[in-house]
């Protein structure tokens, strides 16, 4: 997942917050219309993020130096 | 040796603590005895001393370093062991002592024996208390996964997360989790996982088999590397009716890797639905505030048709609103159609159009209304703030030099001959002044 994007969990609390404030119904109209576009984008976003990510896959190793490598595991390593 | 008519042979003693030592090597070798433990010593040294009795009899007994540290249990007095041993004399003391190369413990398995007795120690120290438990986290950036390469759990774990939750990353620890020394790999693995900074949870596990498969997962180095661990570990060691010591120190206890697997992560179809209740939310809640300003319309509307302001509203508004209110209501209808515009392509390309369908009619039906409504409390927001109501009743703002100089409040800022600007609602005029007084 690329870095830059918000955290899934960042993601939903934003969400979340957005039905809220919107549900109380005391944001001016265009306010409503921004926060109603950003909440579904963020489902948009969110939704389709859930459906295109693969798992990453990594395998931790030790130097006999003692320093960590993490490399990604190879199926055949399987 | 003696024999009848001669001088007796005399021995000294060593030679017949050697005689003895022989016989008994002979006669009695290494033997398998029971009995109880008694009056036990564990010197610096990490040799045994101990007495082994029956209700009888009982004879000194010492057990060797190398032979005393691969005990996995914890000799105690009043234990009834089984050992094996040579008898042989202690030549300095004179001393029959039984030399004891291994032992078991009596009616239950050593490893039985270990188990309970670690567990009890451990427990004692308050490792297993739940207060110590931490709470896994509900959205881990990676999991990490100590077990073997190869084998059943790994794969089993990897297939649950890859369907519950791909966001997470997966970091493999790989160790042998059976034999010599796989406790300490399993405990290592604890530690270096705990050096990534993404990893914030951490499975270890195997699958299920006998109590020596599992033995690796009781001993007290993975204990004390699941207590050190920052981030919470859950144990996953084989099936429901194996329980081992990692199980009670984890701060979550799956009974297999595969339950594990599900424990840490969320599953997608869950978020999914979570996601698609809050665009439900989205649109009813825009669909009420809409509704709102329609009601707020309703009410000017009710307003406007009281015959007393009917009149003045008419006379001092509708010019207004055949202007300013007009252009701006064009505008407004202007820009929201747009948006909707944009809103209905973006709706359009995410889901199903027929399940948008409801929510975009409410929309276009409510977008005449809401533009209006909004020019309207546009409006009044303005006439509150600006001096254009004022102008409308027919006073005039002077500026100096023209329409964009300075407001002059005070005649006495003026000079004769000097240009000025006066600023009327909808219109303005250049004028110059004659005379100035006051």
């Amino acid at each position: 997942m690329a870095e830059e994007a918000p955290r899934f969990e960042e993601a939903l609390v934003e969400l979340e917050g957005l039905v809220q404030r919107l549900e109380k119904g005391e944001l001016p109209l265009e306010e409503s219309l921004a926060a109603f576009e950003r909440g579904v984008n963020l489902v948009r976003h969110l939704t389709q993020r859930l459906a295109e990510v693969e798992q990453r896959v990594e395998v931790l190793l030790k130097t006999e130096a003692g320093r960590l490598i993490r490399r990604p595991l190879e199926d055949e390593e399987q | 040796m003696l024999r009848a008519g001669r001088a007796p042979h005399i021995l000294s003693v060593s030679e017949l603590a050697q005689l003895l030592r022989s016989a008994l090597d002979a006669g009695v070798g290494t033997v398998w005895v029971a009995g109880e433990i008694s009056n036990l010593k564990r010197p610096a040294s990490g040799h045994l001393y101990f007495t082994l009795k029956d209700d009888r009899t009982q004879l000194g007994a010492v057990m060797f370093r190398s032979a005393a540290q691969v005990l996995v249990f914890q000799p105690a007095d009043g234990m009834d062991v089984v050992v094996r041993a040579r008898a042989d004399l202690y030549p300095a003391r004179g001393a029959l002592q039984l030399y004891v190369e291994a032992m078991e413990p009596r009616g239950l398995g050593a490893l039985t024996l270990a188990f309970e007795q670690l567990k009890a120690r451990l427990g004692a120290e308050g490792l297993f208390a739940d207060a110590r438990k931490r709470p896994l986290p509900r959205w881990p950036r990676a999991v990490g996964i100590v077990t073997a390469l190869h084998g059943a759990a790994i794969h089993d774990m990897r297939t649950v997360l890859a369907r519950r939750w791909p966001a997470a990353a997966v970091v493999l620890r790989p160790v042998r989790v059976q034999g010599r020394g796989a406790a300490r790999e399993v405990a290592a693995g604890i530690e270096d996982l705990n050096r990534l900074a993404d990893v914030d949870v951490v499975i270890i596990g195997r699958g299920g088999g006998s109590l020596e498969d599992l033995w690796a997962f009781n001993e007290e180095v993975v204990a004390r590397a699941i207590a050190a661990s920052t981030v919470p570990v859950v144990s996953a060691v084989g099936h429901e009716v194996d329980f081992t010591i990692a199980d009670f120190v984890a701060d979550a206890r799956a009974p297999t890797p595969t339950a594990a697997a599900a424990l840490v992560v969320p599953d997608r179809i869950d978020v999914v639905g979570a996601l698609a209740r809050a665009e439900t939310g989205l649109r009813g809640a825009l669909a009420r505030r809409v509704g709102q300003a329609r009601e707020r319309l309703v009410a000017l509307d009710r307003r406007l048709g009281d015959p007393a302001r009917r009149l003045r509203d008419l006379m001092v508004r509708v010019d207004e609103l055949g202007t300013r209110a007009g252009r701006a209501l064009a505008r407004r209808l202007a820009w929201d159609r747009r948006e909707l515009a944009a809103l209905g392509a973006r709706l359009e390309r995410g889901g199903p159009v027929a399940r948008l369908r409801g929510a975009r009619e409410q929309l276009e039906a409510a977008t005449g209304r809401l533009g209006f409504a909004a020019a309207m409390r546009v409006r009044h927001a303005l006439d509150a703030l600006s001096p254009l109501a004022c102008l409308e009743r027919g006073y005039a703002i002077v500026r100096r030099g023209d329409a964009a100089g300075p407001v002059v409040s005070d005649a006495a800022a003026l000079k004769a001959g000097e240009t000025v600007a006066l600023v009327f609602a909808r219109s303005r005029a250049r004028a110059r002044v004659e005379d100035t007084e006051g």
